[in-house]
């Protein structure tokens, strides 16, 4: 192990795919352009809720739903009791449901000419009550947004427990009420399609900026009722997903029909005004938190309502109660709640459907606990640290069950928790504050269950239950180390980490490994990059087909060194007896090419090994992470200012700690958007009102402090490396910690801020709702 | 219409309608793939070329703005020194993920470095304003450039 850190799990590897993007080569959707495609525009909904009366369509290529009936509806139904099904039809039919929902796919030979062909277009429609909020779908005589249903909510679930005992033991009750925003995910790149059909294979062959290219594929089939032979997916170099990319899209289905209908190539490529206005599909969520604490702050008991603002439909494959369905299994979060109760509703709205965007339900639920717990903090009189060092599972209790089954492998919760109020100096602040300054010290705790198997997503409902992961390895006859995996690397650095993986099991230099990803035809099947679970998952998978792949080598080599299998070992890519040994090039070449030197009872099965892998117990990896931020808030314009920012964070064993802090960097200014910027309003009708990006205001970098992050690693007992999950961990604490930290600074003003974004508006609002501004 | 410019060094003569923005000029007519579209209303910064010399957003200006224009993509710096080590000191620092906003950080890190040699972190962050990246957190990338600068710094003392 030591001969190998360099390369192997551990290393800090610089990325093999750098260079091609350094050099402008990176190969995206929109760069694929074949001879004859044909472009698409859509005309899309203006309105958020109306009864479709009819398209009058200029002279060109125009498709309506009833012009490509070949096309099924999308159907994507929650296995948990008491979903109301409903279908999403790839394009309208009788109803438009949310502003963007495609209607008429507008064909042209330039994106141009098509979008002149929508511009044509003359819709006929009877407008509807408009359903734009999650809490006011649910008010009696509400508007039906699918008329099948008694009301608008895909879902309830419940968890009832009495509390209210505790109102008479407790020192502490504290009640809130909050609201995270709507979000738009915004990768750089938009989402993008290139559907081709071969005539010759009888296949469609269908590019698309995806982050699990077999599920589009196995959608794609469903919905078009083809063999799932008859499909290949490529997912070629993708701008980045979070999310955005991890689903069947309308537009990829109706591309594909019109690619068979017309035998040309057919692309669409997503621009960012659509992208904004039909797709703002992630984190809107409000919640009721009730929680009773004893005056130390341990808690005796939470009771929360939480509704989440679903959409319009159920979206393939995650549905649209994933979240909501998430949020009562994971409210405890990091702590040994002893009394619990829920409700969650996925209420049906007229907006864009919604998709888990990184971190999941996490983000709104973190933000919520945390919140919480500082107002309870204040009401005792107690630190935020007290109170969290008051509630955190101990590391003695590991593993741990807490009270809704959730298992928890391994870590110290509270040392994160120490560590990271010991990196701030936190007696500064308070001294600020003695002087009159308006600054705050704010904390969040948080753990992300990542790499969750089989049976939590079937808990959960989703209809696209992840089982073994498999990998491929092979050697190619020059000895070069071939890795197939069939999920997709859209920033991650699989092409590095994975290579690392197989390093570290064969020695083969990473330079010589290639990773294949993304593409159907080539890789065996997955659900995809999603759920923090690609390390884990595919890690184990290369690891373990390394392994098999490792011993067919191993008694080659032997043979080629005429001694037997227990004489030889694998030292840094070869294979060794003694003094003597082969390179596993030779090992490969003998297989390909001079097979007469084989041993008779060589493994027929040759230099090539798909394996899979799952950890047992399939419960997840906890990486969990403690964020600590000082922030100042200018009470005169609202505006917060992050003046320092401090991680603590344990994912395990970390294969490659470089792209592990990029992984959490990333996703914490995506937690800085979602926490003071990131918004997309709605007026009363369901009209998304930001159509750019100097409307929906992303992070840029002087939004985003310098973050600094220390690393504990306690290593997961149930993974191969002992690697944890954490490719969302970053986004899921930010709001949490800022805002505890912004109403730490406005406490001594008797201000409180409760809805997310904390623009500077809501700032001088809550300034004013306490007579301060 | 019809449009001469140079393009990475190359004379070339294109037909584009006028709509066309210089972006769709070099990705659709002259198969430069590497300049990419974020957003097609001068935010994101991920279309930034270098035009006579300068860095410009392709997504902002029309074809036929560009007749006798020299413009340089990122396919277009080849060896050039101050490239070379941006391109190294991106990597060391994880400056990039997906690489989407890549090409266009590059154009606008070169002009930083070699027109602010004295620039600070603050000053770097406030120069990349106009450049969005979805990835990084931008830690990367800042450190990147700054790594840059401090070396050409002391090879020039
Ligand atoms: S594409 Fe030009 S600035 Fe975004
Ligand atoms: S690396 Fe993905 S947008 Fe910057």
């Amino acid at each position: 192990m030591t001969a190998t850190i360099s390369k192997g799990v551990g290393a800090s590897l610089r990325r093999k795919e750098d260079a091609r993007f350094l050099h402008g080569r990176g190969r995206y959707v929109g760069d694929i352009r074949p001879a004859g495609t044909l472009e698409v525009a859509f005309l899309r909904s203006p309105v958020a809720h109306a009864r479709l009366l009819g398209v009058q369509k200029p002279t060109g290529l125009v498709f309506t739903a009833a012009d490509l009936p070949e096309i099924r509806p999308i159907r994507a139904n929650s296995t948990l009791p008491g979903f109301r099904a409903s279908d999403q039809p790839a394009l309208a039919v009788g109803k438009l449901r949310h502003v963007g929902e495609p209607i008429a796919a507008c064909v042209a030979p330039t994106r141009a000419e098509a979008e002149d062909l929508a511009a044509a277009c003359v819709l006929d429609y009877q407008a509807l009550p408009v359903i734009a909020d999650m809490l006011a779908a649910r008010a009696p005589g509400a508007a039906l947004i699918h008329e099948h249903w008694p009301d608008n909510a895909f879902l309830e679930t419940r968890r009832d427990e009495d509390l209210t005992d505790l109102d008479a033991v407790a020192a502490a009750k504290v009640t809130r009420r909050l609201r995270t925003a709507r979000q738009h995910m915004a990768p750089l790149e938009g989402r993008g399609v290139l559907a081709e059909w071969d005539p010759r294979l009888e296949q469609l062959v269908v590019t698309t900026a995806a982050q699990m290219p077999h599920v589009t594929k196995t959608g794609l089939a469903e919905c078009l009722g083809l063999d799932e032979g008859q499909v290949r997916v490529v997912a070629p170099d993708v701008g980045g997903g979070f999310g955005y990319k991890g689903i069947l899209l309308a537009e990829e289905l109706v591309c594909a029909a019109l690619a068979i209908r017309l035998g040309r190539p057919v692309r669409w490529l997503e621009d960012r005004l659509e992208q904004l206005t039909a797709n703002a599909n992630c984190r809107e969520h409000f919640y009721e938190v009730t929680a009773w604490a004893d005056a130390h702050g341990k808690l005796l008991g939470v009771e929360v309502d939480a509704t989440v603002d679903a959409g319009a439909y159920s979206l393939y494959p995650f549905s649209a109660c994933l979240e909501a369905a998430q949020i009562g299994s994971i409210f405890p979060g990091p702590y040994t709640l002893p009394r619990f109760r829920f409700r969650t509703v996925s209420a049906c709205t007229n907006k864009p459907p919604i998709l888990p965007y990184r971190g999941v339900a996490r983000t709104g639920v973190c933000y919520a606990m945390e919140t919480t717990l500082d107002a309870l903090a204040r009401q005792l009189g107690i630190s935020a640290q007290a109170i969290r060092a008051a509630n955190l599972v101990p590391p003695e209790a590991m593993p741990y069950r807490n009270l809704v089954g959730k298992v928890f492998d391994s870590g110290d919760y509270p040392e994160a928790l120490r560590r990271a109020v010991a990196a701030v100096d936190v007696a500064a602040v308070r001294a600020r504050q003695a002087a009159g300054e308006a600054v705050g010290f704010g904390l969040s705790v948080f753990c992300e269950q990542g790499a969750h198997g089989t049976s939590v997503y079937h808990g959960w409902g989703i209809p696209f239950v992840p089982g073994f992961e498999q990998a491929q390895a092979r050697f190619t006859p020059d000895g070069v180390l071939e890795l197939r995996v069939g999920l997709h690397s859209h920033g991650q650095g699989l092409e590095t980490t994975l290579a690392q993986v197989a390093h570290e099991i064969l020695g083969v230099d990473p330079a010589r490994v290639r990773l294949v990803h993304g593409d159907t035809a080539l890789t065996p099947y997955s659900t995809g990059t999603w759920g923090s679970r690609a390390m884990v998952m595919a890690g184990g998978a290369v690891a373990e087909a390394c392994r098999q792949l490792g011993e067919r080598a191993l008694a080659i080599g032997a043979a080629l060194l005429q001694t037997d299998r227990a004489s030889v070992r694998l030292v840094a890519g070869q294979v060794v007896a003694g003094d003597a040994a082969v390179s596993l090039d030779q090992v490969a070449r003998t297989w390909f090419r001079s097979p007469q030197n084989l041993p008779a009872n060589v493994d027929r099965g040759g230099l090539e090994v798909t394996a899979g892998y799952r950890p047992d117990p399939d419960t997840g990896t906890h990486s969990y992470a403690a964020h600590a931020v000082v922030a100042k808030v200018c009470t005169e314009t609202g505006m917060v200012t992050l003046e320092q920012y401090v991680i603590v964070e344990d994912g395990g064993v970390l294969v490659n700690p470089m792209i592990v802090d990029g992984q959490v960097l990333g996703g914490v200014a995506q937690g800085i958007g979602t926490a003071l910027y990131e918004e997309m309003p709605f007026d009363s009708e369901a009209q998304p009102l930001a159509g750019t990006l100097a409307d929906y205001l992303l992070p840029g970098a002087t939004e985003v402090p310098d973050i600094r992050i220390e690393h504990m690693e306690t290593p997961s007992p149930w993974t191969r490396f002992g690697q944890k999950g954490l490719g969302e961990s970053g986004a899921i604490g930010p709001p949490g910690a800022i805002v505890n930290a912004i109403n730490d600074a406005l406490a001594p003003l008797g201000a409180e801020l409760l809805d997310l974004p904390a623009t500077p508006a809501r700032v001088l609002a809550a300034l004013a709702k306490a007579g301060r501004a | 219409m019809s449009i001469t410019l140079t393009v990475n060094g190359t004379p070339a003569t294109v037909a584009a309608e006028p709509r066309t923005h210089l972006a769709d000029l070099l990705r659709g007519e002259l198969l430069l793939t590497g300049t990419h579209l974020g957003c097609e209303h001068g935010v994101c910064g991920a279309c930034t070329v270098e035009v006579d010399g300068a860095p410009a957003r392709s997504c902002l200006i029309h074809a036929g703005a560009c007749d006798g224009a020299s413009v340089r993509t990122i396919e277009g710096f080849g060896e050039d020194a101050v490239m070379v080590a941006l391109r190294e000191s991106f990597s060391a620092e994880h400056a990039l993920q997906c690489g989407y906003c890549t090409p266009g950080m590059l154009v606008v890190a070169r002009d930083i470095v070699l027109r602010l040699p004295d620039a600070d972190e603050a000053r770097v962050r406030e120069e990349l304003a106009g450049n969005l990246c979805r990835c990084t957190g931008y830690r990367g990338i800042v450190r990147a450039i700054l790594g840059v600068l401090a070396s050409r710094r002391g090879a020039a003392s």
